[in-house]
């Protein structure tokens, strides 16, 4: 289903999407020109005034129900560049900035400069990188023009990339260097197929390029050079050699930024070129074929997550094996399309997923950061006393992985219900078993740390370093957002749907 | 809100309000002394809340219902009575212990999923709180002190979720059927015959409870998780949390369409597992293990009763298949406590603690004027005269033979010091539920047009019943003459498999290792770059 027809005029309160996408970037600036301890100070005025501007953003499109559009210079497309924020891109703004806001908290502690200590390179380049981080990702949700997304992602790339050389160490420095290859990799594949759509269809602009595309090679060829390189930067199995290393060695903060958000902005932009730019070309079996990568990704990511002796390789696998996930929704769009019911459960089930991993990763990392920081290890084996310790975080972790499991009133529980209904409805049966017995595969590891972590800790232990309860607070206030997201569908408004061919959801809750 | 609502909401609110209150430790240490307030709201809930109206919490879009029929109502009020006595228990029980918090925060999450289970009106809530109701009982069996605690807990949790896999399917696939998109557990078992979908969907959400009933041969779960639970958690668990399949099964399935294929396979399925049980049973010597497989045993025959009740299309069914299960909620609820209470008991003092466990035990096989010998006289019409009926006068006879093999054990392991007295909470917590479980199921059986009493203590009703008890005592006899000649079995019998399937899957998990390293090699990387672009390309061109 193609996004409503392109509006070639600017919405009240367009102005605020360059706002949303301007104001983090400005920040980066301001915390390079005052540098040191001020850059926090910059980033968290940044944050708090970035989480208004996208409660302005979610407030003023469910006021309107539709898309908000801000054309650039006031040129419209194919001249210009416009800025569109449909439903999908509301939801992830909103889910970024609440997780960049736990995140800052977080990293108070980690990357803060209190009175009277020495500033470090390393917070400075934390709290600037988040900055930007942030203002690409939003950036990529609400870019109207396939050129700008390839700016937007190359952006995120480069934020992304020295967040996991933080510490500076060898070994993160070259993870960070794989990241870095791989990722220009992916790139260039983008890039070609961002040539060769533009060659053939002289246009940049999404809405436009959904009515030109027709079923040829230059289309195939471009869709499919596309959807690889995001596929590259996704990390999705077996493209994903960069991620384990790299999403394990960072900082536990710039870890959950990394697992969290940035391989979300790729894999939006799939869903970007799939569902908007090309319905009409997209085939089944190509559906089908990204839904099998999903599902090897869930079965060999979830299997060597269980068995990784370090919890942030654990994490870091399970990552992989939840990318899956995120992939599964494209055949039931697929079918969906086919059967004129309106492809709304299939979207908003994996914008769900999305959201619910987003929120519950990051906790998730945040939370093995911590009983790094409070037992001076994270051997999976040898957890004892952090539940005693760690009272808070641990309950975290538990809430997180009930989310990624898949159990109610989780998101993943909503998610896992909507996609299932529309693999049941379109007669995919494999896909449900792909996503049951993946629920079982993660219960198995959520549940071996939860139940280490609870042992009593050895006779005479204390903790190597006390955790300021701040830290606690905003890992468990994640972990709740996402094991409460179930309760969204509670709420008399659909965000997900606005500025989208409006369609009942199909035997949804 | 009306008082129905209002009874409703009290019933689920408490258990979670106090559970929330947990978070802080304070509040957390003083917590056991409410375990026996906790579940009152639910039995008032039961005895005084109409049958008529729902609570809703939601809004048009979706919402989450809450209602009570009269199957419910039985089965809430029995479990309410149960979380009461054993809390009173479980309180007495943590003072000894160091650790309390896990157990406390367990219970009371395992009281709020089994009091919603048991309320719950439409299809996501029910999912919602079983699931809420597996994670909290695999925490109380954690809370176990044996050394086999951890795996038992694990294996407990790990059926659970993939029955409610099944379930989960077999959900959906309801929805799919049901008319408007109603989520009503109702409007969905109503919907089920006429469903594209019947075959398959009966098969997932007959998989799915059964594992969570303890049917064979996927019972395993229950003897490991029931001998390595805290006494109080045992109870409750073989009482309360494993009726919420019962009782799912009584509302998921269509009783006015007969459906024999798939009821005489469950019938047999339960049948089986009434033997098999009793078979295993008389092997253990541990006490809380022949309750175990006297559980599973039971679970069987009243998943057999269920069978044959949706193979005849018996509305009735319902009703006495719950009536089944409200006693063997409260028997089995009690002949645990006793376990618990006659461990600390000196012989001098055994006599008043074993005579009333006895009496009940031998009710589980049907000793005439026992709650064991109404309840079975009103699933004996849905059995009928055949092959059912005669393997339930064998399952009678069978359980008596466990039952007895249950009580010898229990006398045999007494307290070590001869003049040892249980503490007083957990005698009257014992004696209360005991109590309970010979007055309760009268009370249900005169309050509720189950059958006529005159035809329940007819001199010819009281024989059929008393013969095979008698018949069961003779074989203990025979049974104890072959003394240390029977076989050990170990607890868990065919869940033994698991052992070589853990080696099995640690291969399989080394050869997935291998992959992941193997593809996350540049070469092999740069080369699935490049294919994963052609299929795409192909796969687009040929679509």
């Amino acid at each position: 289903m193609s996004p409503a027809a392109p509006v070639n005029l600017t919405t009240p309160g367009g102005l605020l999407l360059v706002l949303a996408v301007l104001l983090p970037f400005a920040g980066v600036l301001l915390g390079l020109v005052l540098g040191g301890r001020h850059a926090q100070r910059v980033a968290w005025l940044t944050i708090l005034l970035g989480i208004g501007v996208v409660l302005a953003i979610t407030r003023a499109s469910l006021g309107s129900g539709a898309s908000l559009v801000y054309l650039l210079g006031g040129w419209a497309p194919p001249l210009g560049v416009a800025l569109r924020a449909d439903g999908l891109a509301v939801c992830m703004m909103l889910v970024v900035a609440v997780v960049v806001g736990a995140v800052g908290v977080y990293a108070n502690g980690d990357f803060g400069t209190p009175a009277g200590q020495r500033e470090t390179r390393a917070a400075l380049a934390f709290w600037l990188l988040l900055l930007a981080v942030w203002g690409s990702l939003n950036l990529v949700f609400v870019s109207g023009d396939i050129f700008t997304l390839y700016v937007a992602l190359e952006l995120l790339t480069f934020a992304g990339v020295p967040l996991v050389a933080l510490d500076g160490r060898a070994e993160t420095l070259q993870a960070a260097l794989r990241y870095l290859v791989y990722a220009l990799l992916g790139s260039m594949f983008y890039l070609l197929g961002t040539f060769l759509l533009y060659g053939a269809y002289g246009t940049l602009d999404i809405a436009l390029l959904a009515e030109r595309v027709g079923a040829q090679p230059v289309t195939w060829m471009a869709a499919a050079l596309m959807t690889a390189g995001l596929l590259a930067k996704t990390a999705l199995f077996p493209l994903h050699l960069w991620l384990p290393p790299a999403h394990a060695g960072a900082p536990a903060a710039a870890s959950a930024l990394l697992s969290a958000l940035v391989i979300k902005g790729a894999w939006f932009l799939v869903v970007r070129l799939w569902v908007d730019v090309f319905p009409g070309i997209v085939s089944l079996p190509a559906a089908q074929l990204l839904a099998a990568l999903g599902a090897s990704a869930i079965i060999v990511g979830n299997i060597v997550a269980l068995r990784q002796a370090r919890l942030k390789l654990l994490i870091a696998y399970s990552t992989v094996a939840q990318i899956g996930y995120l992939f599964l929704m494209f055949p039931l769009v697929q079918a969906l399309n086919a059967t004129q019911q309106g492809n709304a459960a299939a979207v908003t089930g994996g914008l769900l997923q999305a959201i619910s991993h987003a929120t519950a990763k990051a906790a998730m990392f945040m939370a093995a950061g911590l009983i790094y920081s409070t037992l001076g290890h994270d051997r999976v084996a040898d957890l004892r006393g952090a539940g005693r310790a760690l009272p808070m975080t641990i309950t975290a972790f538990a809430l997180a992985g009930a989310s990624l499991i898949g159990l109610p009133p989780s998101g993943g529980f909503l998610a896992k219900w909507l996609l299932l209904s529309a693999a049941i409805a379109t007669a995919q049966w494999w896909w449900v078993l792909v996503m049951l017995v993946g629920g079982l595969l993660t219960s198995a590891y959520v549940f071996m740390v939860v139940v280490r972590a609870m042992a009593p800790a050895a006779p005479g232990w204390s903790p190597k370093k006390q955790v300021p309860g701040y830290q606690q607070a905003a890992v468990l206030g994640l972990a709740l957002c996402s094991f409460l997201l179930g309760l969204a569908a509670l709420l008399p408004f659909d965000v997900a749907q606005i500025g989208r061919a409006v369609v009942p959801l199909v035997g949804s809750p | 809100m009306n008082l129905d609502q209002t009874l409703l909401a009290a019933a689920m609110g408490l258990p979670l309000l106090l559970l929330l209150a947990c978070a802080s430790a304070r509040l957390r240490r003083r917590m056991p002394a409410l375990f026996v307030l906790a579940p009152l709201p639910a039995l008032a809930a039961a005895l005084w809340a109409g049958h008529d109206s729902m609570l809703v919490l939601g809004n048009t879009r979706f919402a989450l219902r809450f209602a009570l029929d009269l199957p419910g109502a039985m089965l809430l009020g029995c479990a309410a009575v149960l979380w009461a006595l054993a809390g009173m228990f479980a309180w007495r029980y943590l003072r000894e212990r160091a650790d309390s918090d896990g157990l406390v925060v367990c219970w009371l999450m395992t009281l709020t999923g089994c009091v919603g289970v048991f309320l719950a009106a439409d299809m996501i809530g029910f999912y919602f709180l079983l699931a809420v109701l597996s994670v909290g009982a695999s925490g109380l069996v954690l809370q176990g002190e044996g050394p086999q605690a951890v795996r038992a807990s694990a294996i407990y949790l790990g059926l659970a979720l993939l029955a409610e896999a099944f379930l989960l399917a077999g959900l959906i696939l309801l929805a799919q059927a049901t008319p408007d998109g109603s989520l009503l557990i109702r409007d969905a078992a109503a919907a089920l015959p006429g469903s594209p979908w019947r075959d398959l969907t009966l098969i997932l959400l007959l998989v799915g409870l059964g594992m969570k009933a303890g049917l064979v041969p996927l019972h395993f779960w229950m003897p490991l998780a029931y001998g390595e639970a805290p006494i109080p958690a045992a109870a409750v668990m073989s009482g309360a949390v494993v009726k919420a399949s019962i009782l799912a099964l009584i509302r998921f399935l269509p009783w006015s369409t007969a459906l024999p294929d798939a009821g005489h396979a469950l019938a047999l399925i339960g049948l089986f597992g009434a033997i098999y049980g009793v078979l295993i049973g008389i092997t253990q010597s541990q006490p809380k293990l022949i309750l175990a497989y006297s559980s599973v045993s039971q679970m069987g025959f009243l998943v057999a009763v269920i069978g044959m009740g949706l193979a005849a299309g018996d509305t009735g069914t319902a009703l006495a298949a719950a009536f089944y299960a409200a006693h063997h909620l409260l028997v089995k609820g009690a002949l645990f406590l006793a376990v618990g209470v006659v461990m600390l008991t000196g012989r001098r003092h055994r006599w008043p603690m074993l005579v009333p466990a006895a009496v009940i035990a031998l009710g589980l096989g049907g000793l005439p004027l026992t709650g064991g010998a109404l309840t079975k006289y009103a699933a004996k019409d849905l059995l009928g005269e055949g092959l059912a009926g005669s393997v339930a006068v064998v399952s009678s006879i069978a359980t008596t033979l466990l039952m007895i093999h249950f009580l010898r054990r229990l006398s045999a392991m007494t307290a070590v010091e001869a003049d040892a007295r249980a503490p007083a909470a957990m005698v009257t917590a014992w004696l209360a539920m005991a109590l309970a479980s010979l007055l309760i199921p009268w009370a249900l059986y005169l309050a509720i047009p189950i059958d006529t009493l005159p035809k329940a203590v007819a001199p010819a009703a009281l024989w059929a019943a008393l013969w095979p008890v008698l018949v069961g005592a003779l074989l203990a006899l025979g049974l104890d003459r072959l003394g240390t000649r029977i076989p050990q079995v170990p607890a868990g019998d065919v869940g033994e498999v698991l052992y070589p399937l853990e080696d099995a899957s640690m291969a399989a998990g080394g050869w997935c290792e291998r992959v992941d390293a193997f593809t996350r090699r540049w070469a092999v990387s740069c080369i699935a770059l490049l294919l994963v672009s052609l299929l795409f390309g192909w796969t687009l061109m040929v679509g």
